[in-house]
């Protein structure tokens, strides 16, 4: 039902990045965008993510072809379907883990009783017990990162975005933020597409694209 | 998003920059209440100006003569030409929308003296229409009744009782103050001392009405040069007497009111008898002839309200007449005022401007700080409406903050200002308080209204310099936002 039809081509004027891109995701597949810097696959989660704009082609998700929404569309689009997870975590330093996780919820309009135990519930998930009301620097790296996981997924969207998740931390966290990851990705059917460079991350996805000069140069799935 | 979510967002990035915040609605604090203590200042000052304008006169009753001087053409109006206060006029004044009633006067062209029991003195008589003037004037009673339209009543000033001298006592008294004075030259003829005849306010008051009364109005005629005195004397009885009219000149104290045809009648008696000689003066001979077609001296009309009382005064001077009313120089204070008002609410405006660009300068500094947070907000599922409501809400909020703070601070001056108002009696070297009543103490005070309205117009003028930069917020590429350090 849900698929992520990817077509695409672009030909920055300026600088190039990506070139004929064409990729198609399926619902619930953890897929590993891997490549050098500047390979350009911070760009394609970006276009996936309607942050930026293609210059050429054309993007669908879920059947809507998102390069046509204009901002606001956008906007609601992402609070509806999209989670996102950054390598710098991006966690509002003056809101306690609880708060940051509520956010996305305020912003969809949820009422507080029921915001709280949502957000609890999935801190709790995602192993953040007893610390739901500490501000992230009072956390380390790995539940900072836990917890925008946590914020990424409490709109139960269906896809998640994740920009070098792990990049920040060290290998052991890296494991157990990964496995995490897979978790949610089997229990709630959650697509998954991480952008990173490291090895660990891309054994343990169902798929593995490689890019390269902004063409994807190969596409290696692993066998279930 | 929901109300109450987005207040407490509001109300937190507000408390993380609370100096901040509070410094930038110091700026909409000061411009408000300058524009809160000036107009609540004005206000009080006017106030004090009518009430004392008031307190001079009822603003319902206007007194009306014929316009004088012709204002466009800066001439004065002929003879012929101006208006006469005669039973036309009273038709044409009683058609005027807005005139409840049209009370015409006639006074008596001779002095007359009252007497009542063996005090008499002298009085000025004035003829009204009592049907008209009843129900007006019943509500002046202090004493006994108005009159009641039978002939031979009339009704007297609070004044009249005090001029009346018992001149047979006092001339006894006097000569028996000389005679004891001639006796006892040393001391000890002090017990002989009445009161000065002149105390008349120490004596009680005596009670007139309800007294039958005698009025005698003489009139003078000259034969051969030889100037002649004849008396004619009236039975009146009085029935009732008016209340003490405040701050009114001399001549209303004694006057006594009877029904208009008495006076008629005692003038026709006054002039034929001047008429009837040779020696007759050509002014005395243009009464005569206004007499015949019934002249009054002066009319007075009474307004429905008080709204009414400046189209009244306007369509009057159309027709040609002259109206003098407490409500004309009301006019004079209100364009004062006004100009007192535009002067001081410019000074707040300039002060409200400057507060306003502090807002958006605080507003764009602090987006420039939380550009990422706007990112990841935008990000997580913010929309557009959603950033600009914030930043909205956040700059009105300061101007809130300083519109409350500001009219605090103007209650607090209003207090003061009437603190030392009241006890250093400024009010009284200012002429404004002619009566001494509480509520003209106040030198200023704030109407509800004006404190509702600085605090919705300080929370607009927020929201108002809240609208730049919460576009710009709102426009911020999320993406870019996110990437800032």
């Amino acid at each position: 039902m849900k698929e992520v039809n990817h077509s695409y081509g672009t030909g920055k004027i300026k600088v190039p990045v990506l070139f004929d891109i064409n990729l198609h995701i399926n619902q619930g597949e953890f897929v590993a965008l891997c490549g050098s810097s500047g390979s350009g696959k911070s760009t394609l989660l970006n276009l996936l993510a309607g942050l930026t704009k293609p210059e050429q082609g054309k993007i669908f998700v879920s059947g809507e072809e998102i390069s046509r929404f204009n901002e606001n569309e956008l906007c609601l689009f992402r609070r509806r379907c999209m989670g996102f997870i950054f390598q710098s975590y991006n966690l509002l330093p003056n809101l306690t883990a609880l708060e940051n996780v509520e956010l996305p919820l305020i912003f969809s309009g949820v009422s507080g009783k029921k915001r709280r135990q949502k957000a609890t519930e999935i801190l709790n998930r995602v192993g953040l017990e007893g610390r739901i009301d500490h501000r992230p620097n009072e956390l380390s790296g790995g539940q900072q990162q836990r917890v925008s996981i946590a914020r990424a997924l409490v709109n139960q969207p269906s896809i998640i975005l994740a920009d070098e998740p792990t990049g920040n931390l060290d290998s052991k966290t890296e494991l157990e933020i990964l496995a995490l990851m897979r978790e949610m990705n089997r229990e709630n059917g959650t697509t998954f597409i991480i952008v990173t460079h490291e090895q660990e991350v891309a054994e343990r996805s169902d798929r593995v694209i490689y890019m390269q000069d902004g063409r994807i140069v190969e596409k290696r799935t692993r066998p279930a | 998003m929901k109300w109450t979510d987005s207040f407490r967002i509001v109300w937190r990035n507000l408390w993380r920059m609370k100096l901040r915040t509070a410094l930038t609605s110091v700026g909409v604090m000061i411009g408000t209440a300058a524009i809160v203590a000036m107009i609540a200042l004005s206000l009080g000052l006017k106030d004090n100006a009518v009430k004392s304008l008031e307190n001079f006169g009822n603003l319902t009753e206007l007194p009306v003569e014929p316009m004088y001087w012709n204002e466009e053409r800066n001439e004065p109006i002929p003879d012929d030409e101006r208006k006469k206060l005669n039973m036309a006029a009273v038709q044409e004044l009683k058609a005027v929308p807005g005139i409840a009633a049209v009370m015409p006067m006639k006074r008596l062209y001779e002095q007359a003296k009252l007497k009542v029991g063996r005090r008499e003195g002298y009085v000025e008589l004035i003829g009204v229409d009592v049907r008209e003037s009843a129900d007006y004037r019943k509500n002046d009673i202090e004493k006994g009744t108005y009159l009641s339209g039978s002939p031979q009543e009339i009704v007297i000033a609070y004044g009249v009782a005090r001029e009346l001298r018992d001149l047979e006592k006092e001339k006894r008294e006097e000569r028996r103050r000389n005679a004891s004075g001639g006796r006892q030259s040393g001391g000890g003829g002090v017990e002989y001392w009445g009161p000065p005849p002149d105390m008349g306010e120490n004596q009680p008051t005596l009670n007139l009405v309800d007294k039958a009364a005698t009025l005698i109005v003489t009139r003078e005629y000259r034969v051969d040069d030889e100037p002649k005195y004849e008396k004619k004397e009236v039975r009146v009885r009085i029935v009732g007497q008016l209340i003490q009219a405040e701050g009114n000149r001399y001549q209303d104290m004694r006057s006594v009111y009877a029904p208009f045809e008495m006076i008629k009648e005692l003038n026709d008696w006054v002039m034929r008898s001047r008429g009837d000689e040779g020696s007759v003066s050509p002014r005395s001979r243009e009464q005569a002839n206004q007499q015949n077609e019934l002249v009054f001296d002066q009319i007075t009309v009474k307004v429905e309200s008080r709204e009414q009382v400046e189209s009244v005064v306007k369509a009057l001077k159309e027709k040609g007449y002259e109206v003098w009313s407490p409500a004309r120089e009301l006019e004079t204070i209100n364009n004062f005022f006004f100009v007192i008002q535009l002067v001081l609410g410019g000074i707040a405006a300039i002060s409200l401007l400057v507060a306003t660009i502090g807002i958006v300068n605080t507003m764009i500094m602090s987006i420039l700080e939380r550009t990422k947070e706007i990112g990841i907000m935008k990000v997580i599922g913010a929309t557009v409406f959603n950033i600009r409501w914030l930043f909205l809400m956040e700059s009105g909020f300061i101007g809130l903050i300083g519109g409350l703070a500001g009219l605090g601070i103007a209650w607090g001056a209003v207090e003061l200002v009437n603190f030392l108002g009241s006890s250093s009696d400024v009010m009284q070297t200012m002429g404004m308080g002619f009566g001494s009543s509480e509520e003209s103490s106040r030198l200023a005070y704030i109407p509800s209204w004006l404190a509702l309205f600085a605090i919705g117009f300080s929370f607009i003028i927020g929201l108002l310099a809240g609208i730049f930069p919460a576009i710009r917020a709102s426009r911020l590429s999320a993406l870019q936002a996110i990437r800032s350090e």
